[in-house]
C-alpha cells in the first residue's frame, strides 16, 4: 500500500510562498498528474514528497506513516529529474546498478536485476556503454530504470518527456503507463503539457501560484472546471470566457453579452445555479468546440466578428471579437469565413458554463 | 594603414588554395603575431639558452670565481667530465636529494589529504563561510621567507609550541626542535604543511564545486549515504583535479628553499639540507661553481625529461 | 552542496568544531608574529610561565627600531633602516610585474588570436618547473657582466622573467575565453588590429588583467632566493634585509624582525584576498577555473 497524503502543506522561501496549504490525497497505485504553468509549485510539491525539501508547514504521510521527519535517502521514493542527472562518469550498467549497490546486494543478485530492468527498458545492448554521449531518449530510459530497479512503491517523475523528441513522446507515454501498472506503483507526474496529463493520468491536480485549483479525473476537469483558471488553462484553445449580465425574461434566465448578443435560455440546472450568483455580473464559459454557426436570423444568438482564421490541418480555429470581448471557435477544416465578417453563432446548451465574475468560481448546483 | 583580416578568414572564394602563397593580409597578420610574441621569446632565450650554454661550458672545467679570472677563460682549467663523476659519487649531494624526496613523499600526501578534508568541510553553505574561507587561505599568502621566520620563532625551546605542548601534557616541555636533526626535519615539514595545505584546499574545493549537485541528490534519493556518495560520485569526478594538485605541489616542493633556509639554514649539520639548500651552499660558501653547473645541468635535463611527457598528456599543445 | 540530506545537529557541531580548529591552526603562527612585533625587548625571549600570547606592555618600539629611531635602552646597530628595503621591494616587484604583464599579455594575445609562438605555452610551463637555483650561477655571471647586480632594475628584470609564465598563462586563458566575435565585428567595420585590442579587448579584460597583475606582484614581492643572490647592500629587499638583521648584543632581534615580517606579509595577504576569484586559475596555470 502506498497512498500519499499531503496535509496542509506549505513551503516558503523567505518571503516567497511557493506552496500554500496544499491538501491532496493520492490513492494507492493511482497515477496523478500535477499540471500547471511555470512557477505554480508542482516541482516544489515533488521535492517535498521526496524529501529534497522540508515543509514550512504541514505533514506528508505515506499510507498512515508520517514521513515528514524522515530524510530523503530513507523515504524509498523513486524520482526521475527533468534533466535525468545520469551519472555521466559511469556506464549504463553502473547507473542501473547504483541503487542496489549502495544497498550492498550480492553481485549475482545485482546482475540479475540489472539484466531484467535493461530488458524491460530495451537497454540490453547498451549496458556497457559510457553514458556521456548517449541520446536523450536513451538517457531517459536509463533514468527510469535506475529509479525503478529498487522497486519503490512511490514513483515521482518531473517532466520526464519534455526533453524527448515529439515523435518518441507518444511511445514513452505508453511505456510509462505500462511500467506503472506492472510495478503497481503510485505515480506522481509533473507536466506543463495538458495533453500528456489528460491522456496519462487517473486524476489531475491543477495548480497555479502555489494553490491547488482543482483535483479530478481528466474528464471532470475538462467538463466541469471549478474556476476560471482551470477553464482557461485546460483545453487547447482554452474555454472562452465572456463578460455578461444575467437577465430574466418570461421565467427564463438569459445572459446578456453586450455587443456580442445574448445567449439562449439557460438550461434549468444552470439557471438554478445562476441564482446563487452574488451579482448579476457573470462570465459565460463555452468551449470553442461548443460554438456553432447558425443560418438565418434568430432572436437570440451571438454575433461576433471574425478577426483571424487559423488553419491547423484537421481543424480551423476562428478568432472572433465583439467590442472588448474575444472568443475562439473551432470548426471543420473546410470552414470559410471572411476576415471582418460577422458570424451568427450559438452555444450548445450542454457546453454552457457560468462563473461568478468577482470570485472566478464556477456557479454549480453542488 | 591596412585592414588586416582575421586569421581564420580563408582565402576569398575563387582563389585556389595554394599553401605556399600567403596573401598580403595573411603575411601582415603573421608578422603581427611574431611581433607580439617577440619580447617573450627574447626573454625566454635569454634565460634558457645563455645559461644552458654557460653551464655546459663551465661544467666541463674546474673553474671557480676564486681563480680570479673571468669565466670565459674556463677552458684553461679544462676538466672534462670530472664534475659529473663528482656528482655521481658525492654522498652529500645524494643525501640532499634523498632528503628532498623524503620531504616530498611525506608532505605532499599529507597536504593533499588535509586539503581534501578541509574542502569537504567547506563544501556547502553555512554561516560565516566567506570569512572562514578567507582566513583559511591566509597561510599560503604569507611570504615564504616570513613564514620561515614565524616558525623559527614558534619552534624555539622557550617558544609557543613547547608552551602549548606543556599545557596539553601537564608537564614542562622544552624540546629543542631546531637543534636536533630529526626534529628539525619534522619542524620544517610542519611549516611546509601549514603553509601549503590551504593551496590544496583551494584547488580541491574548486574541484568539489564542479561535482553536479543534481547527481548528488539523485544518489541520495537512491539511498546512498555520505560515504557512498563520496566514493562513487565525488571521487571519480575529482580525479583529474587531484592529479593537478598533486603535480603542482610536487613540483613546488622539490624547489623548497626560502622557508626552510630561514628556519634552519639547512642544519643542524646537514639534517635539513634539501637539494636547493645544498646547491646554494656549494655556490656561495664553497664557491665550486663548475661543480654546481654540472649539477644544475643534470637537474634540468632530468626534470625536462620527466615533465615533458606528463605535460603533453595533461595539456595537448594546441 | 555536499550534505544533500538533512543532517543532524551533531553533524553541525562537529563540522564547526573542526573548522574552528583549522582556523586556529592557520592563525597561530601569524598571530604569534603579530604579537611579537608589539612586544618590548624584555618579552622577546620570555619562556615557560613567563610566556604570554599577548604583549603585556604593547609598544611600537620595534617599528621605531627598524626605521632608525629607537628610544629603547638597547644600543642596537642596524646598518640601514627598513625604509630602503621597503622601497627596494616595492620598486623591484612593481617594475618586474610590469615587465611580466606587458610581455606576457602581448605574447598571450599573439598565441591566442594569431596562433603565433607555439612553443611558448609549453616552454613557459617548464620554466616554472626548474628550480631557480639551477640557473642562478649563469644569471649571476650575466648580471655581473651587465652591471645589474645590486640594482633595483636588475632585480626587476629577473623578476619579470621568472613570473612571466604566470602572466602569460593567466592572460592566455582569459583571451581564449573571450569570444572572438566582438573583435571580428570591429575588424569588419574597419578598425585596425591595434585599435581593436586597445578599445575592445582590453576594456573587457580590465578586471582579469588587474587580478593577474596583482598575482604576479605577490610572487615578485615574496621572492627571497633571487634577491639574496643578486643584491648585496644597497638594494636588498625586505626578506633579505630581514634575515640579515641581528645584533651582537642580543642575537636575534625577535621583535624587530617580527615587525618587519608583519610589514612584509601584509601586502600579499591583502592583495591575495582581493583577487580570490582568480587564485585557482592563476595557481594552476589555467587548468582549473573557479
Amino acid at each position: 500500500m502506498a497512498a500519499i497524503t499531503l496535509e496542509n502543506l506549505s513551503k516558503n522561501f523567505g518571503a516567497f510562498a511557493a506552496l500554500k496549504e496544499l491538501n491532496l490525497e493520492v490513492r494507492d497505485r493511482e497515477f496523478v498528474a500535477l499540471l500547471g504553468p511555470s512557477g505554480c509549485g508542482k516541482t516544489t510539491t515533488m521535492n517535498l514528497i521526496s524529501g529534497l525539501l522540508h515543509p514550512s508547514v504541514g505533514r506528508i504521510l505515506f499510507d498512515t506513516r508520517d514521513v515528514t521527519p524522515i530524510p530523503m535517502d530513507r523515504r524509498g521514493v523513486g524520482f526521475v529529474f527533468q534533466n535525468y542527472a545520469i551519472f555521466t562518469h559511469m556506464t549504463v550498467r553502473q547507473n542501473l546498478a547504483f541503487g542496489l549497490r549502495v544497498r550492498r546486494l550480492p553481485p549475482s543478485e545485482i546482475n540479475r536485476r540489472v539484466g531484467a530492468i535493461a530488458e524491460m527498458m530495451q537497454l540490453t545492448k547498451l549496458l556497457d556503454s559510457r553514458t556521456d554521449k548517449l541520446s536523450v531518449n536513451i538517457l531517459q530510459r536509463i533514468a527510469i530504470g535506475r529509479s525503478a530497479i529498487v522497486e519503490p512503491a512511490i514513483f515521482l517523475l518531473d517532466e520526464p518527456l519534455s526533453n524527448v523528441d515529439a515523435a518518441f513522446r507518444q511511445v514513452m507515454r505508453t511505456e510509462l503507463k505500462t511500467l506503472q501498472r506492472q510495478f503497481k506503483q503510485t505515480m506522481v507526474y509533473v507536466t506543463h503539457d495538458q495533453l500528456e496529463a489528460m491522456t496519462m493520468a487517473d486524476r489531475i491536480a491543477v495548480l497555479d501560484q502555489g494553490i491547488l485549483q482543482q483535483v479530478g479525473s481528466p474528464l471532470e476537469i475538462y467538463n466541469h472546471p471549478r474556476n476560471v483558471f482551470v477553464a482557461r488553462f485546460i483545453g487547447s484553445p482554452g474555454m472562452n470566457l465572456l463578460n455578461g449580465r444575467l437577465s430574466a425574461e418570461n421565467g427564463q434566465t438569459f445572459v446578456d453579452l453586450g455587443p456580442a448578443g445574448r445567449t439562449d435560455a439557460l438550461p434549468s440546472g444552470l439557471a438554478r445555479a445562476a441564482e446563487r450568483a452574488q451579482s448579476a455580473n457573470v462570465l459565460v464559459g463555452v468551449r470553442p468546440e461548443d460554438l456553432e454557426c447558425v443560418d438565418g436570423a434568430t432572436e437570440s444568438g451571438l454575433t461576433l466578428v471574425v478577426s483571424f482564421v487559423e488553419r491547423i490541418g484537421h481543424r480551423t480555429v476562428v478568432h472572433l471579437g465583439a467590442g472588448a470581448q474575444s472568443a475562439k471557435m473551432t470548426a471543420h477544416s473546410t470552414f470559410v469565413a471572411a476576415l471582418g465578417s460577422a458570424l451568427r453563432l450559438r452555444a450548445r446548451a450542454a457546453g454552457l458554463r457560468l462563473f461568478d465574475r468577482s470570485s472566478g468560481l464556477a456557479l454549480t448546483l453542488e | 594603414m591596412t585592414i588586416a583580416q582575421s586569421p581564420i578568414d580563408f582565402a576569398a572564394p575563387g582563389l585556389s588554395t595554394q599553401p605556399a602563397a600567403l596573401n598580403a593580409d595573411e603575411r601582415a597578420t603573421r608578422r603581427l603575431g611574431t611581433y607580439l610574441t617577440l619580447p617573450t621569446q627574447i626573454l625566454l632565450a635569454f634565460i634558457v639558452i645563455f645559461p644552458l650554454l654557460m653551464e655546459l661550458y663551465i661544467s666541463l672545467s674546474s673553474w671557480t670565481p676564486l681563480d680570479g679570472r673571468n669565466w670565459l677563460y674556463a677552458y684553461r682549467y679544462w676538466a672534462g667530465l670530472d664534475n659529473y663523476w663528482e656528482l655521481i659519487s658525492n654522498a652529500r649531494f645524494w643525501q640532499s636529494i634523498g632528503r628532498t624526496l623524503f620531504i616530498m613523499v611525506v608532505c605532499v600526501p599529507v597536504e593533499l589529504l588535509l586539503g581534501l578534508g578541509l574542502a569537504l568541510l567547506f563544501a556547502g553553505e553555512f554561516r560565516g563561510k566567506r570569512l572562514f574561507y578567507s582566513i583559511m587561505l591566509m597561510p599560503m599568502m604569507v611570504v615564504p621567507a616570513v613564514a620561515g621566520y614565524m616558525f623559527f620563532m614558534l619552534f624555539q625551546s622557550g617558544g609557543p609550541i613547547n608552551n602549548i605542548l606543556s599545557t596539553l601534557s601537564g608537564g614542562a616541555v622544552s624540546i629543542a626542535w631546531l637543534s636536533r636533526p630529526n626534529l628539525a626535519l619534522a619542524a620544517v615539514m610542519i611549516a611546509d604543511i601549514w603553509q601549503w595545505t590551504p593551496l590544496m584546499f583551494l584547488i580541491l574545493l574548486a574541484g568539489l564545486l564542479g561535482v553536479p549537485e543534481d547527481q548528488l541528490r539523485m544518489a541520495t534519493l537512491l539511498g546512498a549515504g555520505p560515504w557512498w556518495r563520496f566514493r562513487l560520485i565525488v571521487l571519480p569526478r575529482i580525479r583529474a583535479i587531484l592529479l593537478i594538485a598533486l603535480a603542482i605541489r610536487t613540483i613546488e616542493i622539490f624547489k623548497v628553499f626560502d622557508t626552510l633556509y630561514i628556519m634552519t639554514t639547512g642544519g643542524p649539520g646537514v639534517s635539513t639540507e634539501t637539494i636547493s639548500v645544498y646547491i646554494y651552499k656549494v655556490t656561495m660558501e664553497d664557491l665550486q661553481w663548475s661543480y654546481v653547473a654540472a649539477i644544475a645541468l643534470v637537474i634540468l635535463v632530468v626534470l625536462s625529461a620527466l615533465a615533458a611527457p606528463a605535460i603533453k598528456r595533461f595539456a595537448p599543445a594546441r | 552542496m555536499y550534505d544533500v540530506s538533512r543532517p543532524s545537529s551533531w553533524f553541525w557541531v562537529l563540522r564547526y568544531a573542526l573548522i574552528f580548529l583549522a582556523l586556529i591552526i592557520a592563525l597561530i603562527p601569524i598571530a604569534w608574529m603579530a604579537s611579537m612585533a608589539f612586544k618590548p625587548v624584555e618579552e622577546w625571549t620570555a619562556a615557560g610561565t613567563d610566556l604570554h600570547w599577548l604583549p603585556l606592555r604593547p609598544t611600537l618600539d620595534n617599528f621605531r627600531m627598524i626605521f632608525g629611531s629607537s628610544n629603547s635602552r638597547l644600543i642596537v646597530s642596524i646598518e640601514q633602516t627598513a625604509a630602503r628595503p621597503i622601497i627596494a621591494s616595492l620598486l623591484a616587484a612593481s617594475v618586474g610585474t610590469a615587465i611580466a604583464m606587458i610581455c606576457g599579455t602581448l605574447a598571450a594575445y599573439g598565441v591566442s588570436r594569431f596562433d603565433a609562438g607555439r612553443n611558448l605555452p609549453l616552454a613557459l610551463l617548464q620554466l616554472r618547473i626548474f628550480p631557480p637555483m639551477a640557473v642562478m650561477i649563469p644569471v649571476m655571471i650575466m648580471w655581473t657582466f651587465l652591471g645589474l647586480v645590486d640594482t633595483w632594475y636588475g632585480l626587476a628584470l629577473i623578476y619579470g622573467i621568472v613570473t612571466l609564465p604566470f602572466a602569460f598563462w593567466l592572460m592566455k586563458t582569459f583571451f581564449d575565453e573571450m569570444p572572438r566575435e566582438l573583435e571580428e565585428a570591429a575588424l569588419v567595420e574597419g578598425c585596425t588590429r591595434f585599435r581593436v585590442f586597445y578599445r575592445i579587448t582590453l576594456p573587457v579584460l580590465m578586471a582579469p588583467f588587474a587580478s593577474a597583475a596583482l598575482l604576479v606582484f605577490i610572487f615578485n614581492w615574496s621572492d627571497y632566493l633571487i634577491a639574496l643572490l643578486l643584491t648585496t647592500k644597497e638594494w636588498r629587499t625586505i626578506p633579505v634585509y630581514m634575515s640579515s638583521l641581528s645584533s651582537s648584543m642580543t642575537g636575534q632581534l625577535y621583535g624587530a624582525k617580527a615587525a618587519l615580517g608583519l610589514i612584509a606579509a601584509l601586502p600579499p595577504v591583502v592583495l591575495g584576498l582581493a583577487i580570490q576569484r582568480y587564485l585557482v586559475r592563476g595557481l594552476t596555470f589555467g587548468a582549473l577555473k573557479q
